[in-house]
């Protein structure tokens, strides 16, 4: 064979390497989903693939799979570029073998998150497969158990992000789950360890797909997903989208846009947000969209423990990540969920040089039963251990209720905040005014002619002493009392401040977050 | 009189300020949301916000505009031009909120506003007008009749036409229909009524009109003459005054007219009334504008006079003090506008990249930009008046051509080149121009605009300047370079994908329970009302908070579990949706 026909002979293999079997790619439209290499194409700048191991092919033997050994298996893999930036990625293609995942399939992922990780670039994983491929058996599973090791060994190092595309069940999803974000597309994506058969089976449950694992209960009951899109280019675009927030890995600073807002913008909403009625909630949502540049906040796990929010933003330009408590819903108070929702992102953000920004508007931790013998301890010190271990510039601003050891989790100056802003409607104090009352008046209040007149006297007496920002000013627990309508300008002079801050935690193997 | 509010923005906002400051008065500025740097609001003692760009939400909000004269304490409202100026009803509302209304009367403002109405007034108090019908048509065989006994070309005109909308010229009976129905339909659209009426097309004619001022002092006062001739589409581009082509007496004469008119209708305040004005002298009453003219400047500059400082005396009840006045030199005004005149006009809104005002003897700037001041295309285009002043008209011919040269904006394309094109023509030396020769004679789409001008706007492209010295002479050099800050903002700026809708489904039961234990403290339905999944069904106080209760679904409230007062559990059920 020449030189010339060697070369055609390449464009051969090149293009069967590429051929779909079009009765598996119309039935995958016809359920809404794009192929893996369409899913590709969407989600890299245009003509930038350039894919790795398309003729790898499986050796297995037995059931016939021996006859059946297309190029590339069931997996595209390769890098590319999103807005210039390369990033690896690895879509599972549902077309061949149904997605499965057999030795073949998992050497080939295991090299693009190697390569991800000597590159350090991020990783993204489209994820549409049927599970491990049977016929190849234990070496099947074995391939996932290499998978999550990288993903262990690479969390922390670069972003991870995997969209759930098509089904993923069984030990499929604890690759996602290791992930530092999990996107699902709704209706024609499920994610489970054990499937409504099983379960019906086991327990005689009765449950759809969708209610079981699709993406709406994930995003607001699990809290498996942050993100939930409505398609697959959707979902693509989402990608895209966070990863502008985000730097290449651990070593790089987040992103820097030219700011399009001004730094020293000032707004009149903000002097009007906080109610006069202090028991009256507001939406904190409008509160950081109106301090961010342009009003743009990304919200990370949007529909889930929705009594704190986390999300992504900027300020002059620079990428932060908001977290702050919603006094709209269940008052703003921490619990179970919160709590964890909030530790996951913080150690997110700190992982990547993100700098943190906290609003703060707690009344206490929620009260409940169901919320102590759930642990609320030990979910709670996750948020406070986050918090405490975190190095990157972390700036607070007391809006409103700062009480009690709530106030202290949400990054008090006591753990080592670096700058703390209080509004002036602020209330930082040990306890709420009538508990304080309570225990420091007991004896005063039962002695008295009308103890509950007296109570309440003393109530308001508190709260005009104690419900305001002065007395921790006094000692130096805040920083500066600031008018609302300048927010936006301190937090970028403070964060400008912080752009040096070198922090390093004491030499250990890790700490002993309580898990 | 203390205060006054300024219904406008542009140049003529900042020009009433200037002169209101002087009067020590305090000054209230009002502009709409992509104005919110303009000028104006910096230049008032206090600005504030009438509305979103439309004018009709912001400039033309007379509810809004009066809110924030009674929010202020102003005491008078200036209109300026353009927006509500000419609006009687405007004038009306204004005197109605016991506000001083700095314009002619609301009935003066009715009756010139209408065209056919003033041409009534204008033949009874004697000055001639075009010849045409004194009352509306609607029949084309009637307009034929007019147009044959008139003779060709004729000029179809709404009503209430004015800036060169509602006007059709027909130079054959058979145009007459088609010419009819478009002038109406454009009659309807800007001016709410399909009115029109003929008059003759009279042709190189100019457009002289007269300045007066009416006291409530039976003063009537006429400050001289402006030539408005150099015009493209009816809108004015050069104005000068005295005119070139008129004698001391033809312009006493015409002053007389205009002075007639102002008396019939009543008139006070500033106001202008134009003419059509043959070669021979003989002039015919045109319109009467009742408000400050954006030409005002030249008869500023040859009579001294501060015409908004009269228009504020004559406003608070004084006499004017423009008594007895000489005009003195010769003063030209040049329209500097955001539109490419080699392109015919086109607007250009855009952003301003740099700006240098000429300045020297006798040479004064009416404008509101500078650099990187966007001019929002949501209105008039016009950035600047350059007006200059000198003893003779040739003297201001050169003067002017001088300071055109001083005159740097970059960053959109202008009508600068037009101007010096005027200036060089020997027609307009010589004073031989007319109110259709500009569109005749100069025609810059034919010529190619200088380089410089246009090459900023190339995307990815920053032109840059230096001064160089070779051999003791002075030269600027122009490069380009690639701009690497926008194109990397190009590529990167991502806008946020669309999410789906908000919220979970709703639990498929459709019981709506308490998020956390409390009291209820208000229930918001009745068993059997329709709710959205987001209407609130009760508000639960805990954690000293009031936490809306919502339905999370869509139906009908079928059972409700609770009243006011009750504790509640968390989790515990409120209301059932189905």
């Amino acid at each position: 064979m020449g030189t010339e026909q060697r070369i055609e002979h390449l464009r051969k293999m090149r293009s069967q390497a590429r051929a779909l079997d079009q009765r598996a790619v119309d039935r995958q439209h016809e359920r809404g989903k794009l192929t893996a290499r369409e899913r590709i194409a969407h989600l890299l700048d245009q003509d930038t693939f350039c894919e790795v191991d398309s003729f790898v092919r499986h050796s297995a033997r037995g059931f016939g799979v021996e006859n059946r050994r297309p190029l590339g298996d069931a997996v595209v893999t390769g890098w590319g570029k999103i807005d210039g930036r390369t990033v690896f990625v690895f879509a599972e293609d549902f077309t061949t073998f149904g997605g499965s995942l057999g030795r073949a399939v998992a050497d080939k992922i295991c090299k693009i998150m190697d390569m991800a990780m000597r590159a350090g670039a991020p990783l993204i994983g489209l994820k549409d497969s049927g599970g491990a491929r049977i016929q190849e058996g234990v070496g099947s599973l074995d391939g996932y158990g290499r998978i999550f090791e990288r993903n262990v060994r690479a969390s922390g190092v670069i972003p991870q992000i995997s969209v759930i595309m098509g089904p993923c069940a069984g030990g499929a999803v604890y690759s996602p789950a290791l992930t530092d974000f999990v996107i699902q597309v709704t209706e024609t994506s499920h994610l489970f360890i054990t499937g409504p058969d099983v379960i019906k089976a086991v327990t005689g449950e009765e449950v759809t797909f969708e209610e079981l694992g699709g993406a709406m209960v994930h995003a607001s009951t699990s809290g498996v997903v942050h993100f939930v899109f409505s398609e697959d280019v959707a979902a693509l675009d989402g990608v895209r989208y966070l990863l502008s927030f985000l730097p290449q890995n651990n070593l790089e600073l987040p992103t820097y846009f030219t700011p399009t807002d001004s730094p020293t913008r000032t707004d009149d909403l903000l002097d009007q947000i906080i109610p006069d009625s202090s028991n009256q909630p507001y939406d904190m949502t409008t509160l950081i969209e109106t301090v961010l540049d342009d009003g743009d906040y990304f919200q990370v796990h949007e529909h889930w423990a929705r009594n704190i929010l986390v999300g992504l933003g900027r300020l002059d330009g620079h990428t932060v990540g908001v977290v702050a408590n919603q006094p709209s819903v269940l008052a703003g108070t921490l619990d179970i969920d919160a709590a964890e929702k909030g530790a996951r992102f913080v150690r997110f953000c700190d992982a990547f040089n993100i700098p943190l920004v906290t609003f703060v508007d707690v009344p206490g931790f929620l009260p409940g039963v169901d919320q102590e013998h759930g642990g609320i301890i030990r979910h709670g010190a996750k948020l406070l251990y986050a918090y405490c271990e975190a190095t990157v510039p972390r700036v607070t601003v007391i809006t409103r209720k700062a009480y009690g050891g709530a106030y202290l989790v949400m990054n008090a100056r006591g753990i080592r905040a670096d700058t703390v802003f209080a509004w002036p409607s602020a209330e930082i104090a040990v306890m709420g005014a009538s508990g304080a009352v309570n225990v420091i008046f007991r004896r005063e209040i039962a002695a008295a002619e009308d103890p509950e007149q007296r109570r309440d006297e003393l109530v308001r007496e508190y709260e005009a002493e104690f419900n305001n920002p002065y007395k921790a000013a006094e000692l130096g627990l805040v920083d500066a009392v600031t008018e609302p309508r300048d927010t936006r300008s301190h937090l970028i002079a403070a964060l400008e401040m912080l752009r040096t801050k070198r922090e390093s935690l004491p030499g250990k193997k890790h700490g002993n977050i309580p898990l | 009189m203390k205060s006054v509010l300024v219904a406008n923005r542009g140049e003529i906002a900042v020009r009433i300020i200037r002169t209101a400051r002087e009067a020590g008065l305090r000054t209230v500025a009002v502009y709409s949301e992509p104005d919110r740097d303009a000028y104006h609001a910096h230049l008032a003692d206090q600005a504030w916000n009438i509305g979103p760009a439309p004018a009709g939400e912001s400039y033309l909000n007379m509810e809004r505009i009066l809110g924030v004269a009674a929010e202020t304490g102003a005491e008078a409202v200036h209109p300026g031009y353009g927006f509500l100026s000419e609006n009687a009803a405007f004038a009306q509302a204004v005197t109605d909120a016991g506000l001083i209304w700095v314009g002619p009367p609301p009935g003066a403002i009715a009756d010139m506003g209408d065209k056919v109405t003033s041409r009534r007034i204008a033949t009874e108090a004697g000055v001639p007008v075009v010849p045409g019908t004194g009352s509306p048509l609607e029949d084309p065989a009637e307009i034929m009749a007019v147009a044959d006994r008139l003779g060709y070309p004729v000029l179809i005109k709404a009503s209430r036409a004015g800036g060169g909308r509602g006007m059709r010229t027909v130079s054959h009976s058979s145009e007459i229909e088609e010419a009819l129905a478009s002038a109406q339909r454009e009659a309807d659209a800007f001016f709410g009524s399909p009115e029109v009426y003929v008059e003759k097309r009279l042709t190189n004619v100019h457009h002289i009109e007269a300045q007066i001022l009416v006291d409530n002092h039976h003063n009537y006062v006429y400050l001289g003459e402006r030539d408005c001739s150099v015009q493209r589409r009816h809108q004015k581009l050069v104005e000068e005054a005295p005119s070139a082509i008129l004698n001391l007496s033809q312009s006493r004469e015409l002053g007389e007219a205009a002075l007639r008119i102002a008396r019939a209708c009543e008139y006070r305040s500033a106001g202008t009334v134009e003419f059509l004005v043959d070669s021979d002298g003989s002039f015919y009453f045109l319109e009467m504008n009742t408000r400050l003219q954006v030409e005002h400047t030249v008869t500023e500059m040859v009579t001294g006079v501060d015409l908004v400082r009269e228009q504020l005396r004559i406003a608070a009840g004084s006499p004017t003090s423009a008594i007895g006045l000489r005009a003195d030199g010769h003063a030209i005004e040049m329209r500097i506008n955001a539109e490419d005149p080699y392109r015919n006009y086109v607007p250009t809104p855009g952003r301003i990249v740099s700006y240098r005002e000429p300045a020297g003897p006798g040479v004064r700037v009416d404008g509101w930009v500078r650099a990187g001041v966007t001019i929002p295309r949501f209105y008039d285009n016009l950035l600047a008046k350059l007006v200059v002043w000198a003893p003779t008209r040739t003297q201001a011919i050169s003067r002017a051509r001088r300071a055109l040269d001083e005159f740097e904006i970059t960053g959109l394309p202008t009508t600068i080149p037009v101007h010096k094109a005027v200036l060089d023509h020997p027609d307009f030396i010589s004073a031989r121009h007319h109110t259709s020769w500009l569109e005749s004679e100069i025609d810059l789409s034919r010529t190619e605009p200088e380089v410089a001008e246009s090459l900023p706007e190339e995307e990815g492209v920053v032109r840059q300047d230096m001064t160089v010295e070779i051999s003791g002479r002075r030269f600027v050099v122009s490069y380009w370079e690639p701009d690497v800050g926008q194109e990397d903002r190009a590529a990167k700026v991502r806008r946020r994908p669309p999410k789906p809708a908000k919220g979970p489904a709703a639990a498929s039961d459709g019981a709506v329970t308490a998020p956390m234990q409390g009291t209820i403290v208000k229930v918001d339905v009745k068993v059997g009302d329709r709710v959205d999944a987001d209407d609130t069904i009760c508000v639960l106080e805990a954690m000293k908070m009031e936490n809306a209760v919502a339905a999370g679904r869509e139906g009908n409230v079928v059972e409700l579990r609770i009243e006011p007062g009750d504790s509640v559990a968390t989790g515990a059920v409120v209301a059932v949706i189905r």
